[in-house]
């Protein structure tokens, strides 16, 4: 047999799209799941979903009234030109600066509610960025938990009818993340239980794992994520009247300086007494070409505290994240609460704040720790309990996670007898998808 | 994690009116408050709680950027009330500095705020935390509160004016000024 391709792996986010060969390290394309078409902009598709829904109106009269032959020649030719006239990722962003272009965003929520979009996403990512031929390449997609089973079918539609693609699998990106925890050596068993945060720019999960499969029904999710991380550095940044409080430098601020602290009282004095090494500066270039120095202070603790505590920055929102991940394992089935406790793996680049694990895995620790105590006292200190075992996991492979995961689970030898083949799609049809075998889970490497 | 509270709350012998507690504190200033020894071996930005002259002033200094974040805040005795006077003050005497202020002008202001005699106490009907607060019994302790009160207003101003805070202006603690 001719050496294996590589199996492509596309992780497509809310925010970001991840493409990349399975084998490798990083994802060779990281750039926004955006779209740019011709015609204006979001909210004019409707997002109905079905094909035509967001094409751009091209005949204004159909066919039969222009005249019968001549001009339909024309016409037909003219729209297939017009589809074709798009751009995505850092592309779209830009052409839609311009006139003519209106930028789409086709998943929502992790879903996908522009299908026409979406395949045209695809196509691009196949031929334009990673230039392959998809009938010699397996593909690993990714899935939100909870992704209806008609989603996975009108991808496979897509993927086979209009790719032609040699084979598919289509994994729950919350899974893929624990497979990435694995490249941690703290690590010992490769097993897919565990608990994974996952926090991007819009929204943060906790998704509980038993074996592979998602716990549905006690996945939580926070409206606190990276988006709201750099809102907050922003209102301080004006709090104090700095030159310049622009979401751009709000962002490279959080990225660069932010780190969590143990307790926000004790930083404070910290930075009283070693004010020289916590303050920071920060230079903007602003468009006019001048030049501004931004002090950097408190926020660079401040920030990610509002994971720990919500109530400094929203109103509506009071429960700490570490509370959330409790209230999500003890919702689970007793039996695998133990290793849900023991394998909380972060994912996503919201969780990438120096000791941000630490931290969470302390204060999750607290509140278990004051339960067990609480239910010995109850138990008239008769029964003493061997305690539980939390251990938060951060691992080199956090910022994007599902990615990786795929990455590595689609280099496997047994990767492709768990995939549908073309043969095995048109045989069954679309519900075929339906089901897929675990990847990576018992019995496997 | 909520806010953070007084660690004088389970101070025992209280003296207290209505429900402010009048803790000793470390201070030159004249008024009915016990005084605390002056520290020696310590600075004021180093000060731990468990030394002997740490008093809710302190206290209040060092939580108050961290409290200044939240919205919400229960009250769980008598030091606490302390401790949100003190945390509101601080704030009103921050709002009383201009921007472009020269440090002299700064210190100017912050003093006229802290000397300025006319001001409200728990149970006044200008006083803005009454739910919270309850009125002393009668018009002598009224006064010795008042004149607690002072002590504290000279107190942290001094304090304050070795601090730098001007970003914390806008935060209004529990929604609420002086």
């Amino acid at each position: 047999m001719a050496p294996q391709t590589p199996a492509v792996v596309m992780d497509n986010g809310t925010g970001y799209t991840k493409l990349g060969f399975a084998g490798n390290d990083s994802p060779s394309f990281v750039f926004p799941t955006a779209i740019a078409t011709k015609g204006p902009s979001a909210g004019a598709a409707g997002g109905t979903g079905g094909s035509g829904s967001g094409r751009p109106a091209v005949a204004n009269k159909p066919s039969f009234l222009t005249g019968g032959a001549g001009p339909t020649g024309h016409l037909s030719g003219k729209r297939g030109t017009e589809d074709l006239d798009f751009f995505i990722g850092d592309e779209a962003l830009n052409a839609s600066a311009g006139p003519g272009y209106g930028l789409h965003y086709p998943i929502r929520h992790g879903q996908v509610e522009n299908w026409d979009q979406m395949e045209r996403f695809w196509s691009n990512s196949i031929f334009k960025y990673l230039r392959v031929e998809p009938e010699d390449h397996y593909f690993l997609l990714t899935e939100p938990p909870l992704n209806p089973p008609e989603n996975r079918e009108n991808t496979a539609e897509i993927m086979f009818e209009s790719f032609n693609c040699a084979g598919l699998y289509i994994a729950v990106q919350a899974v893929l993340a624990l497979a990435a925890s694995w490249t941690s050596s703290k690590v010992q068993d490769r097993s897919l239980t565990g608990t994974v945060i996952d926090s991007g720019e819009g929204v943060t999960h906790v998704i509980p794992v038993a074996e592979g499969y998602v716990i549905g029904s006690s996945i939580k999710s926070i409206p606190i994520a990276g988006r709201d991380i750099t809102y907050f550095v922003q209102s301080l940044l004006r709090d104090r009247g700095e030159p310049d409080s622009s979401l751009k430098t709000a962002e490279r601020i959080k990225e660069e300086s932010c780190y969590v602290c143990p307790d926000i009282v004790k930083e404070f004095a910290r930075f009283d007494k070693e004010s020289d090494d916590r303050f920071k500066q920060y230079q903007v270039q602003q468009p006019g070409g001048r030049s501004v120095t931004v002090d950097v202070g408190y926020e660079r603790f401040l920030a990610p505290e509002i994971f720990f505590n919500p109530e400094i920055y929203s109103s509506d929102f009071l429960t700490p994240l570490p509370n959330i991940v409790d209230t999500v394992i003890q919702t689970s089935p007793i039996d695998v609460r133990r290793g849900l406790y023991k394998n909380i793996v972060l994912s996503g680049g919201s969780t990438l704040y120096k000791d941000f694990g630490r931290r969470l895995q302390r204060d999750i620790r607290h509140l278990v720790d004051a339960r067990i105590k609480a239910s010995e006292a109850r138990a008239g200190n008769a029964a003493k309990s061997g305690g539980l075992d939390v251990q938060v996991i951060s691992h080199k492979r956090q910022r994007h996670g599902p990615w990786f995961g795929g990455s590595l689970l689609g280099q496997t030898p047994e990767f492709r007898s768990y995939c549908h083949t073309k043969a095995e799609y048109d045989e069954v049809g679309p519900s075929i998808v339906r089901r897929f075998a675990l990847l990576g889970g018992p019995g496997s490497t | 994690m909520p806010a953070y509270h007084s660690v004088f709350l389970d101070e025992p012998n209280q003296q207290v009116i209505g429900n402010f507690a009048l803790l000793p504190l470390r201070t030159r200033t004249r008024g009915p408050a016990q005084q605390l020894p002056q520290m020696t071996d310590t600075t004021e930005l180093d000060i731990e709680p468990s030394h002997t002259s740490y008093d809710p002033l302190d206290e209040i200094l060092s939580l108050f950027r961290a409290n200044t974040f939240f919205r919400n805040f229960e009250v769980k005795g008598p030091a606490d009330r302390v401790l949100i006077y003190g945390i509101l003050f601080v704030s009103e005497a921050l709002s009383k500095i201009r921007p472009g202020n020269s440090r002299r002008d700064a210190e100017k202001s912050v003093m006229n705020v802290a000397l300025d005699t006319n001001f409200a106490i728990p149970g006044d009907a200008g006083f803005p935390l009454n739910q919270a607060f309850e009125a002393p019994k009668d018009r002598n302790e009224a006064e010795i509160l008042r004149q607690y009160i002072m002590q504290m207003r000279q107190e942290l101003a001094m304090r304050l004016l070795n601090r730098w805070w001007l970003s914390f202006q806008k935060r209004k603690f529990m929604g609420k000024q002086l």
